[in-house]
Order: C-alpha cells, then sequence, then structure tokens
C-alpha cells in the first residue's frame, strides 16, 4: 500500500468520525438553520439590502467554518484517547497524519457546508448552477486553510479541551467580526477605521462570503482574480495549520506529551 | 542483523531518567520477555522502537532500519499493541479491525477472514458491533491485542498483553503470542507479571530503573543464584550428623540447615547437578533416603536477586 493510499484510508476514518458526532452535527446545523430562517427573516424587513439573500451565504461560510474547525476538536479527541501515538506506530510518515486530518477536514466541512446551501438553494433558487460547482474545490482549499487553523490551535490546546474551544471561540469573533460576512462592507466603513476594513477584505472568509454572493446568488460571471485572492488567503492558513500540527507531533514524540 | 538493536539508548523526561545508556538486543524468531516494576522503562523502550518517542541519545535499529532517520520504514515491519488500549471511541471493535488491517496492507482476501477468526478467538465476535467507548477494560484490551494478531507483523511488540484480562483470556493471548512466533514473527513482550513471563519467555530481561540488570533464559537466570535451588531431603535414620558436613563439603551446596532430626534442607546452585553427587554419597555412606524434594527459585526471586528488591513491592 502505498503513501498516498495509507493518507487516504486514515483521512476515510476521520471523515466518517466527524459524522459519528450526530448529536453535535445537529445542533450545529440548527443553529446555523435558525439564524438563516429566523434571524434573516427579521432582518429582511429592518434593512435596504434583502438580508436573507445577504444572509443565506454567510451561514454557508460559517458552515465551512465550523465544519473545518471540527477537525481540532478531533484532533484532540485524539490526543486525549491516545489514538494520536496509535498513529504514530502505523505505516504512514508524520507528515501523512497531518495531511490527513487536513484533507478529512475539509472534506467534512465541504459536506456540511453543502448540506447548508442546499437548504439555501431550496428558498433561493440558485441562478447559477455551474459557478457554484467551479467555486467548491477552491472552498475546499478554504476549508483546508481553516482546518489547518484548528489543527494549529489544539496544537497549542495541547490535552486541555477547554483550552482549545475558548481558542477557537477567540479565534472566531476575531475573524467573523473583521469579516464582510455578516455585514457589508458599506457598513462596515461606517464604523471601522480603514486598515480594519482592508484586514477585512482581505479575509478569506470575506472573499468566500462575497464569491457565493456575487456567482452563486446573484449569477455574475466568476472573476479568475477573486479565486486567486481566495487561494492566496487560504493557503498561508493551511501551510501554518500544517506546519503547527507536524511540529506538535514532534513534541509529542520527543517529550511523551504536549 | 539483529531484528531490534540497541546501543547506549538513553530518554530523559525533563530531569527523570526513564532509560539509561541501555544497550539490547533480539534474536530472529524468539519471544522476549521485559521484565521489570512499574517505571523501569519498559514502555519507554517499546515506544522508541515503534517510533512513537524519540531517544534523547543513543541508538535504535529495528530490522536494521534507525528509528529515527528511517521511522516510516521501522512502522512497516513492526506493531505495537499498547498498553492502554487505543481506539476512536465511536468505532466498533470489527471497524477498528478493518481499518488497521488496511493501512497494514493485510491483503484483502484474507483480512475478513483473519478478523472474523481473530475476534471469536479472543471472544469479542459478539462485540463486535459496540462502541469501543462501551467496551470494557478487558475487552478493549482484548482488542489491542487482536491488532497484532490480525497484522502478524515481522516484529510484534506487545505492552503487558493480558493485564486486565481474566485468567482464561490471559491463557488464549499467551497462546496466540506464541503461535505469532510460530509463524515466524519475533516478539517482544514487556510485563512486570511472572505467569506471563515464564509461560512467554525464551528469553528474560530484566529492566530497573532504566538499566539492564539481567539477559538470560529463565533457567540460566535461575541458575545464576548461587544456592538458589532448595533440596529438602528425609533419611530413614534420625541420626545424620555426618551427612550434613558431608553434603556441605559438596561443589554446589550453599549452605545445609537440619530442620527435624531426619530432615536436612540444602541450598545448592543447579540442583540437577548435585543430586546425583548427594545420592552418590548416601550411597557410599549406607544412608538411605527416604524423599527428595527441590524447588527451584520463582522468577520473583530471580527479581530480588537482580535488584534486591521483591518484583511486587517494586511495582507498588
Amino acid at each position: 500500500m502505498t503513501e498516498m493510499r495509507r493518507i487516504l484510508q486514515l483521512a476515510r476514518t476521520d471523515f466518517s468520525y466527524f459524522f459519528r458526532t450526530k448529536w453535535l452535527m445537529a445542533v450545529l446545523l440548527s443553529l446555523n438553520l435558525s439564524d438563516m430562517l429566523v434571524i434573516g427573516l427579521v432582518y429582511k424587513g429592518l434593512m435596504t439590502v434583502n438580508y436573507f439573500a445577504f444572509f443565506a451565504p454567510a451561514v454557508v461560510v460559517m458552515g465551512l467554518f465550523m465544519g473545518s474547525m471540527d477537525t481540532g476538536r478531533r484532533i484532540w479527541l485524539a490526543f486525549r484517547e491516545g489514538v494520536i501515538q496509535y498513529y504514530l506506530s502505523l505505516p504512514i510518515s508524520n507528515l501523512g497524519v497531518v495531511a490527513a486530518y487536513l484533507i478529512a477536514g475539509s472534506l467534512a466541512a465541504m459536506v456540511y457546508s453543502s448540506s447548508l446551501l442546499i437548504v439555501a438553494f431550496l428558498v433561493l433558487p440558485a441562478q447559477a448552477v455551474l459557478n457554484t460547482l467551479i467555486l467548491l474545490p477552491f472552498f475546499f482549499i478554504l476549508a483546508m486553510g481553516l482546518a489547518g487553523i484548528a489543527a494549529a490551535l489544539a496544537a497549542l490546546a495541547s490535552t486541555h479541551g477547554e483550552f482549545f474551544f475558548a481558542y477557537q471561540q477567540l479565534f472566531q469573533v476575531l475573524l467573523l467580526t473583521l469579516s464582510t460576512v455578516y455585514y457589508p462592507q458599506s457598513v462596515m466603513q461606517q464604523y471601522l477605521p480603514s486598515a480594519l476594513v482592508t484586514v477585512a477584505s482581505a479575509n478569506p472568509l470575506s472573499i468566500a462570503a462575497e464569491a457565493l454572493r456575487d456567482f452563486v446568488f446573484t449569477g455574475i460571471p466568476i472573476q479568475p482574480l477573486v479565486i486567486v485572492q481566495l487561494v492566496v488567503s487560504s493557503v498561508p492558513f493551511a501551510l501554518l495549520g500544517a506546519f503547527a500540527y507536524y511540529k506538535a507531533l514532534q513534541t509529542l514524540q520527543t517529550k511523551g506529551k504536549l | 542483523m539483529h531484528p531490534i538493536e540497541t546501543e547506549k539508548l538513553t530518554k530523559l523526561y525533563g530531569k527523570t531518567k526513564a532509560l539509561r545508556e541501555l544497550d539490547f538486543t533480539l534474536d530472529e524468531g524468539e519471544i522476549m520477555v521485559l521484565l521489570g516494576p512499574n517505571g523501569s522503562g519498559k514502555t519507554t523502550l517499546l515506544l522508541i522502537l515503534s517510533t512513537v518517542l524519540k531517544p534523547t541519545s543513543g541508538k535504535a535499529s529495528v530490522m536494521g532500519f534507525d528509528v529515527i532517520n528511517q521511522s516510516t520504514k521501522v512502522r512497516q515491519v513492526l506493531g505495537i499493541s499498547f498498553q492502554d488500549a487505543r481506539g476512536f471511541w465511536r468505532h466498533k471493535p470489527i471497524e477498528i479491525l478493518r481499518f488497521h488491517a488496511t493501512i497494514c496492507g493485510v491483503p484483502r482476501d484474507r483480512r475478513e477472514r483473519l478478523i472474523e477468526e481473530i475476534l471469536k478467538d479472543l471472544e469479542l465476535w459478539d462485540a463486535r458491533g459496540k462502541l469501543f467507548m462501551h467496551l470494557s477494560g478487558g475487552q478493549a484490551k482484548r482488542l489491542e491485542v487482536a491488532k497484532l494478531l490480525v497484522q502478524r507483523p515481522k516484529l510484534a511488540i506487545f505492552d503487558e498483553p493480558s493485564s486486565q484480562v481474566d485468567l482464561r483470556g490471559k491463557r488464549i493471548i499467551w497462546d496466540h503470542i506464541c503461535k505469532l512466533r510460530e509463524d515466524g514473527s519475533t516478539v517482544l513482550v514487556a510485563t512486570n507479571e511472572v505467569r506471563e513471563a515464564e509461560y512467554l519467555a525464551d528469553r528474560i530481561t530484566i529492566l530497573d530503573e532504566g538499566v539492564k540488570v539481567a539477559c538470560n533464559t529463565l533457567q540460566s537466570l535461575k541458575d545464576s543464584i548461587a544456592g538458589g535451588d532448595i533440596v529438602e531431603l528425609e533419611f530413614e535414620a534420625k541420626d545424620n550428623k555426618d551427612m550434613a558436613e558431608a553434603l556441605g563439603r559438596l561443589e554446589g551446596t550453599f549452605r545445609v540447615t537440619k530442620e527435624e532430626e531426619n530432615h536436612l534442607r540444602a541450598y545448592v546452585s543447579m540442583a540437577e547437578e548435585w543430586v546425583p553427587k548427594m545420592a552418590n554419597i548416601c550411597y557410599q555412606k549406607g544412608v538411605k533416603v527416604v524423599s527428595v524434594r527441590v524447588t527451584e527459585p520463582s522468577l520473583d526471586d530471580v527479581f530480588l536477586h537482580f535488584t534486591g528488591r521483591a518484583l511486587g513491592a517494586a511495582s507498588s
């Protein structure tokens, strides 16, 4: 069996683990759906923009974010349950273990956010199904970046699960606040310094949400520059996360603990 | 080339020395038992060999592959059954074994049959559909052992393979480990259970505080204790003062004590050589022996001899 097949085997196992915490998935989905259906409808009457059309992509991106972040929870569980040491004894390299987790995390996030996208389509029919299909691989790269960040947070939290969830919340607040996921850029410009607005527009979550709004829900032809921006802003996250997780495995091998 | 070779292998956890310049080798096709109390460095050695841990200094190789620089190669030739069972809490035993067998390259045509056979042998077949987190301690431990029995690696490492398992289960596991060796695997077992060591070992290495204090076959270890064998002699006549003196002069006698009028106890080395000599003297002196009882030192005695502590006391 080749290294690549082992990576895929490990990724498949981790991917299936994502769907075994059904209660957690149900809670996350219900939170996202209630956001989309209830809050969206309330704000629709209060704002000048069609807030539901604005909000549905936000929830899909949020789903991608939550699904990716679950990679960190599973890594933390693997540390806690000693499964990481088991992985380190299997015929797969440390880099292979890292790659498997990122692939599984990205796949899980894609499936999770795609299910939200399908729900959103029931209410707002997609005007560009082809655009959606074109965007999905690039969303996979974004999911890998976010999974990388989750891996880094899990490594940082060591065996203290509560720290991981605290770090995740902090990261979530920072990344979502400084983004155009929930607020239009025009609104942000009224309240935030221009430097922060620039950061928000470069945020990969903003780019993804805007891409969904423009290319999927509005049907504007896809602009390659946006795709490049999405990839360029996501890849560093994936590399950083992969590096952090790899270092965590090395620390585990050297110290016997994190 | 030895399947396992270590040279001055040292592992530090902070200031604690878990292994101290350990030189250790394992011969092909044998079952080597690492015997030592908790904290003696057994598990640390196994984890280094299986590339889960990195040594602080020194060298270690498995089947000729360096554990630091060729860790992926090492992982392809060995398998380890951990002291604490490792499994995905929400996976079922049969899924865990399938995953393990697949990633370790067990051919597809043999995989399912082998898994079923091992699950049945280890009495886990009925629990194959339970979640790992719902297994009892003994079941989880048996599942951990089952991974290696399905994998059948060239080098199989077991860390306390029968701890938490009932007596019947222990015997089944030990027989499977012996069969693994018969089928061509080299086996390294760490334990602090005397019975397990006696049942399995071709050779025993005694570790204490990270240092190898002895390594040999069980019989040789027992024989190396001067006066370790106890020979109880019962004579027909009551006055045997001359006999005590004569036996005391025999080669291999450590000391002789008089227990009763017609009962002597001799502490000797290698009773199998001493008893014929004793019989010869009795014949020459015309003394009739009613009974002879030989007691070998136990593995506990061996451990006490080499470390100055009883194994049970050291483990606690």
